[in-house]
């Protein structure tokens, strides 16, 4: 208990700390000062720090945070659901079915319209993890939903091979640099979008705690302590498709995060229940993420969060086992 | 004495074409332990899950309290159910990282809000199980580190905190020793006498039937037959289990 309370703590702290650096930090110089001013006294801020604050740092804290948050969420839940600690948000197809999205935007010329890149990636993810869904209300066993959702991703990434082959180098620039990953795609107006994405997402997730904490053992056993397998299933991969969807959708295929994070938290908080993790994971995940954000945006996020992760995470999964944690 | 759970013209199995047994009747009565026998893939374990309410009758109907188990819209929903009736299985795989007492915290689940928190209450059936157990020992240990015999208590544990009224165990002593067998009869008498449940527990064992059970079930050869343990070899139920 004790241990819990001093985790939250330090992450809680942690974050706040990040998000605050993350304002202070970039090519011009905004001190915390300028930054308190702009917030509180907008009326006798530089109207250029307010600028830099709103529609550049503030944004990309925030899509820090959520993108974090998110696929960290969505990962602890399919690494539930499919008692498969290798899972992350990529196994039900989501990041392939928002790269086909801006495969088809980009690369292939379709305009999308008023919905742009964005609503593409989106579109996509969301057509994709449908696909994904209805198969899984058919399958009674959750791993063969694993592999059907693995198979589904290896079609849509064939599609988006083919897209590539035939694109001229321009479009395939815009899509390279798109599938790198980042946090400063978000505008302030898109804020509001994200953040709703995200809170249907996390409520989808919250109101199958139940489930959650039951379903590690089997589904037969979750049966037998009165869930509805089947529907708090669906609910549990709608919300974690959500989530994954929402982030790759606004902030581009974000690697690591989801699949290293649930681990980080199992290591920290020492426990299973679902109670504890899942606000666990969101803190670990924006914690990790504002963290990646504060190197230069010339490293592509996903190479920073790789090598500076990683070796991270390896150590505290060693240091982990060393002490009797289970894995 | 009274019916807790009541079989009628009951057929189970898989396949209808297949059903493990003919149709019979059968009433399990507050109090009582009843042993369940018969050889491999004689579908004990089919019995159970079918009188736990998790797979469906190929005819007839199982009820609880006078409310049928496999009937979502007249009888009870998944939840009220899972305050009746527990089924403990040992062929579960134990789940990495979880500890003893957050699996027996699991056999509240239905007690449980939607955001699965624990009252003072839950908390003290909890103890209390795992004081009849005897496995407040190693309370913080992972369960997937546990020897077979020490994770059966626990399994064992889970299913007592969830406070049903019946209560039904798949082969429980298949990893047990002897004297741990012997001690998990016992607690299983007592659970009978002391809180009125109703238990049926499948088992290889004739001596353990024979000295802890009231009566004893046997499926055999497709027809199921009962008779009280004092009278089940007078009556020739257990002829099959004879070596010669």
């Amino acid at each position: 208990m004790r241990r819990t309370l001093i985790c939250f703590g330090a992450l809680f702290a942690g974050v706040l700390v990040l998000f605050v650096w993350t304002l202070v930090s970039g090519p011009v110089e905004v001190s915390l000062r300028d930054i308190a001013v702009a917030v509180f006294n907008p009326s006798s801020a530089e109207p250029f720090h307010a600028k830099i604050l709103w529609e550049l740092r503030f944004p990309r804290a925030v899509a820090a945070v959520l993108a974090g948050a998110s696929l960290s969420v969505s990962g602890l839940c399919l690494q539930t659901v499919f008692r498969n600690p290798l899972c992350g948000p990529y196994v039900l197809g989501i990041s392939s079915g928002a790269s086909l999205g801006v495969a088809l935007a980009l690369l292939a010329g379709f305009g999308f319209g008023a919905v742009g890149v964005l609503g593409a990636a989106a579109l996509g993810a969301v057509f994709v993890t449908q696909v994904v869904l209805v198969l899984a209300s058919r399958f009674k066993n959750a791993s063969v939903l694993l592999v059907a959702g693995l198979l589904v991703g290896y079609f849509v990434n064939a599609l988006v091979n083919v897209l590539v082959a035939g694109a001229n180098a321009e479009s395939l620039q815009a899509y390279v640099s798109w599938g790198f990953g980042g946090f400063t795609r978000l505008t302030f107006g898109a804020i509001p979008g994200f953040l709703l994405a995200c809170a249907f997402g996390f409520a989808l997730v919250l109101v199958s705690m139940r489930y959650l904490n039951v379903v590690r053992m089997s589904d037969d056993f979750a049966r037998g302590l009165g869930i509805a397998v089947r529907r708090s299933r669906v609910l549990v991969l709608l919300g974690s498709s959500i989530l994954a969807g929402a982030t790759t959708a606004y902030c581009g295929p974000v690697a690591f995060i989801g699949i290293a994070v649930p681990h980080l938290a199992y290591m920290l908080f020492k426990t299973t229940n679902h109670r504890i993790l899942l606000p666990g994971v969101s803190l670990c995940g924006a914690f990790l993420a504002l963290l990646a954000g504060l190197f230069p945006v010339s490293i592509p996020l996903n190479a920073v969060l790789s090598i500076v992760g990683v070796p991270v995470i390896l150590y505290v999964l060693v240091r982990g086992s060393r002490q009797g944690g289970a894995l | 004495m009274s019916a807790l759970l009541q079989a009628k013209d009951l057929q189970f199995g898989y396949a209808v074409g297949m059903p493990f047994s003919q149709a019979f009747d059968f009433a399990l009565e507050s109090g009582e332990v009843v042993a369940l026998m018969g050889e491999n893939g004689c579908g004990k374990s089919t019995l159970l899950k079918t009188f736990a309410g998790m797979l469906r009758p190929i005819a007839g109907s199982v009820a609880i309290e006078g409310r049928d188990v496999h009937d979502r819209d007249l009888g009870y929903t998944m939840q009220e159910l899972s305050k009746k009736v527990a089924l403990m299985r040992m062929n579960m795989v134990p789940p990495d990282r979880m500890t003893v007492r957050e699996f027996v915290s699991l056999g509240r689940t239905p007690y449980a809000g939607i955001f699965d928190g624990r009252s003072a209450e839950d908390e003290k059936a909890i103890d209390a199980s795992m004081n009849l157990l005897d496995v407040q020992g190693y309370a913080a240990r992972p369960v997937s580190e546990l020897s077979d015999g020490e994770r059966t208590r626990v399994y064992l544990a889970e299913a007592i905190a969830q406070s049903v009224d019946v209560l039904l165990l798949d082969e429980p002593n298949a990893f047990l020793d002897i004297p741990r067998s012997h001690a998990l009869f016992r607690t299983l008498r007592a659970l009978a006498a002391q809180r009125g449940m109703g238990i049926m527990v499948s088992t290889h064992s004739v001596e353990y039937a024979l000295k802890y059970a009231d009566r004893i079930m046997v499926i055999n050869g497709g027809v199921v037959k009962v008779a009280a343990a004092s009278n089940a070899e007078a009556e020739g139920i257990l002829d099959w289990a004879r070596a010669d």
